[in-house]
């Protein structure tokens, strides 16, 4: 049973982060003049229009485009952890629910500021609404993300009501406001068995939900290519490749946050090693299904060798984009696999390591599915300078795809600031049902 | 060793001749063909239009004038039109290649209105500092006079040109000028038969082929041009009625899914149902907060 102990030292230990400090003041205070800058590049981009890009008229989606793909991909974490392994009952998971969550969350919200980035008339935006077209998978992408973001949102908030109360109570040193607001938003708990009933039963069809809501949302990302029929795009596995290629891209950040909220927040008790082995072995799944996509996705057009296609294939085998094409492959992709069948790699410090190149391989690999094929167009391109026909990206462009990675940053950070990022009242239930010291294994 | 050398002179010599021959620039352009003068005033206006003339039909070969970066995968390679040797030949010169091409220049006869013709030379010229226009001393005004009839006779499927001239002295038929007939395409136009001169009535007559398709009402955009020595070259417009009616929409016009136009009731339904799927969930979901707020009331 958990002893009253027991109880008090883990509410204490998952609410101590809830406190301003000052790592937390310098850190923010890193990432708003960061982002100031950005925004400053930003300006330009509105005061001058998109020359100020490597943009043009046969590659006019370059990085902001690379990275809205890559945004909409990580936020599908929140669907394979919290949804699917919680639903087929792999318990050692949820911990790990809240911070899958919060990257679901922050990711898929900024996706569409990602988008806004790329419109050289922003205040159209509306326009995207007032004339959508109902048959363009644009108009499905701006829905479908949208409804996304409203379900992730509701799948972070519903199950934290319960530990909204605790903070309310517990955080004592709160000023009075805030432990209000804490009040307010954990609608009346009580922990009576009805309110636990509701709770469970909403946050299971959301989990059911959320599933082809998210399978939608990449999918239909993947068509605003696949319903193309430029060589490269005009494929018909594109929605599963987007799909499982989300699912990497999104494991490796859940790695990478687990990583330093378990150093930064002291949390070795309840993200712990064996949590590391066991996310390990899902980033190899995830990462085999992807291989397994990427070997159709490039050798059936290498097979056949189709005129148009292979243009691309020789530019990306081994003309223009060779370098970047092999290095994602293989240090983003192969070589992640491979260490990561050794136990002993499936560490923190390793998998972080690991986490950051599967990360950053899964951005380039948007670059490598988005811009070559624009390079490649069907009409030859005849008389341009040579900047129209090879993208170059500007310094004002990256300064401006940095932004959305700060605000991402921002928002995870503030997120787990205010909120505990484990559990409180699920660690505690499960500590009641199956008597387990909370130093020990949570499997 | 001296069949070597014979071989090498040889080669040199042959060589020596076609580069001579290209370097001639010969153009072979007959006498009162060179001549010719434009009856448009070049100013910075008409070398603005025949800039973007220029941009639409050339530079895709000749590539900027001044720049060097012409097509250099031709055979011949398109010259700059900004160099002294194009800059050499006459404005009559100019226009006359304009008008016939040579293998890989095409021929802009049919393509560009001779205004448009006369506004590229006025752009090309804008890059020769030492140019003076030479204007035509043809009266401009003389083409207005003339009136060109078309005629539709169904029976023979024949159709009659008649051109003439309303002079003070009164009406003049315009014998033996060179009349072409074209009916207007998507992409430039299509002559129709052999270009014919009048006759001393200044009738022309062009067999009309039956099978040419028209518009939904089978209307066809006819343009005849008429070629006079002291009039100038005319050209008319008629639209008249005597096409195949064709409708023939295009092949992705009812299936893609990108048109426009169409917008296929599968997708409406699948969208809508989606969208109220969600409004449903998401009322169920707020439905539970509320009746969580509620179920704490002890
Ligand atoms: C398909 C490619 C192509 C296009 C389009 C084209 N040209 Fe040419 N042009 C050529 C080539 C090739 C030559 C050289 C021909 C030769 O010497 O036999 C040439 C020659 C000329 C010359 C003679 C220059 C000299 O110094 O001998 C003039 C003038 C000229 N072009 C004008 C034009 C203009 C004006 C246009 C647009 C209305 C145009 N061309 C469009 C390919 C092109």
């Amino acid at each position: 049973m958990a002893t009253k102990s027991n109880t008090d030292k883990i509410t204490s230990d998952l609410l101590r982060p809830i406190r301003l400090n000052k790592s937390f003041v310098i850190w923010m205070g890193f990432l708003g003049v960061s982002l100031v800058i950005c925004l400053g590049a930003y300006g330009l981009q509105l005061k001058n229009g998109m020359v100020v890009t490597g943009l043009g008229d046969y590659v006019s989606w370059g990085m902001y485009i690379s990275s809205f793909v890559f945004f909409v991909a990580t936020s599908l974490i929140g669907m394979l952890i919290s949804a699917v392994l919680g639903l087929s009952g792999q318990k050692w998971a949820s911990p790990l629910a809240r911070i899958a969550e919060i990257i679901a969350l922050a990711f898929a919200s900024v996706a569409g500021i990602v988008i806004i980035l790329d419109m050289g008339r922003p205040e159209r935006l509306l326009n995207v609404i007032i004339h959508g077209q109902i048959q363009s998978p644009i108009l499905w992408d701006v829905t479908v993300v949208t409804v996304y973001m409203i379900i992730s949102a509701l799948f972070l908030y519903i199950p934290l009501i319960p530990d909204l109360k605790i903070c309310s109570e517990k955080l004592k040193n709160l000023p009075p406001f805030a432990r209000n607001i804490y009040k307010v938003l954990s609608l009346n708990w009580n922990n009576t068995p009805e309110q636990n009933k509701i709770i469970k039963q909403t946050t299971r069809t959301i989990a059911i939900f959320i599933i082809p809501v998210a399978l939608a949302i990449h999918t239909v990302t993947s068509w605003l290519f696949a319903n193309t029929s430029r060589a490269g795009w005009d494929s018909t596995i594109f929605g599963p490749y987007f799909v499982t290629g989300a699912f990497v891209a999104g494991t490796a950040a859940v790695i990478i946050a687990m990583y330093f909220f378990r150093k930064n927040y002291k949390l070795q008790d309840y993200i712990t090693d064996n949590h590391f082995d066991m996310i390990g072995k899902l980033l190899v799944l995830v990462s085999l299904v992807y291989l397994y996509f990427n070997l159709n996705e490039y050798m059936v057009p290498f097979y056949k060798m189709k005129e148009s296609e292979a243009i691309l294939i020789r530019d990306l085998f081994a003309v223009n984009h060779a370098v970047l094409f092999w290095s994602v492959q293989i240090l983003g992709l192969v070589l992640p696999i491979i260490l990561l069948l050794f136990k002993k790699m499936r560490k923190p410090l390793p998998m972080l390591v690991i986490g950051i190149m599967v990360l950053l391989g899964a951005w380039f690999k948007r670059m490598i599915i988005v811009v070559p094929t624009q390079e490649h167009p069907y009409l030859p391109i005849q008389n341009v300078p040579l900047n129209f026909k090879i993208y170059t990206p500007t310094l004002v462009e990256t300064l401006i795809t940095i932004a959305p990675f700060i605000l991402v940053l921002i928002i995870i950070t503030l997120l787990a600031k205010v909120i505990p990022i484990i559990p409180v009242h699920e660690t505690i239930e499960q500590l009641e049902d199956a008597p387990i010291s909370p130093k020990g294994d949570l499997k | 060793m001296y069949t070597r050398n014979l071989r090498i002179v040889t080669f040199a010599i042959v060589s020596m001749f076609f580069l001579h021959s290209f370097a001639e620039n010969n153009w072979n352009v007959p006498a009162d063909k060179k001549a010719r003068n434009s009856t448009i005033k070049f100013d910075a206006t008409t070398s603005k239009v025949g800039e973007s003339v220029y941009t639409k039909n050339c530079v895709s070969c000749h590539g900027d004038p001044t720049k060097g970066n012409s097509l250099k995968s031709l055979s011949p390679v398109p010259p700059d039109l900004a160099s002294a040797k194009t800059q050499e030949l006459t404005d009559g010169e100019l226009f006359y290649i304009l008008n016939t091409g040579r293998v890989i220049m095409p021929s802009f006869n049919n393509v560009l209105s001779e205004e448009d013709r006369w506004k590229i030379i006025s752009y090309i010229r804008s890059f020769n500092k030492d140019y003076v226009q030479q204007l035509s001393i043809s009266d401009t005004n003389k083409s207005q006079l003339v009136k060109v009839d078309m005629a539709f006779d169904k029976k023979s499927n024949q159709i009659t040109v008649t051109v003439k001239a309303n002079e003070k002295t009164g009406v003049v038929s315009l014998k033996d000028d060179e009349i072409v007939l074209f009916a207007n395409r998507y992409f430039g136009r299509l002559q129709i038969g052999e270009s014919q001169r009048t006759t001393a009535d200044g009738v022309a007559v062009f067999d009309f082929p039956k099978d040419l398709p028209g518009d939904k009402d089978g209307n066809v955009k006819l343009v005849v041009k008429v070629n006079d020595d002291t009039y100038g070259e005319i050209s008319r417009l008629k639209t008249m009625k005597i096409g195949v009616p064709t409708d023939i929409p295009s092949m992705t016009a009812d299936r893609t899914i990108w048109n426009v136009l169409f917008k296929p009731i599968w997708i409406i339904v699948l969208y809508t149902f989606g969208v109220m799927v969600f409004g449903c969930v998401l009322l169920y979901l707020l439905y539970s907060l509320n009746r969580l707020r509620k179920a704490g009331n002890i």
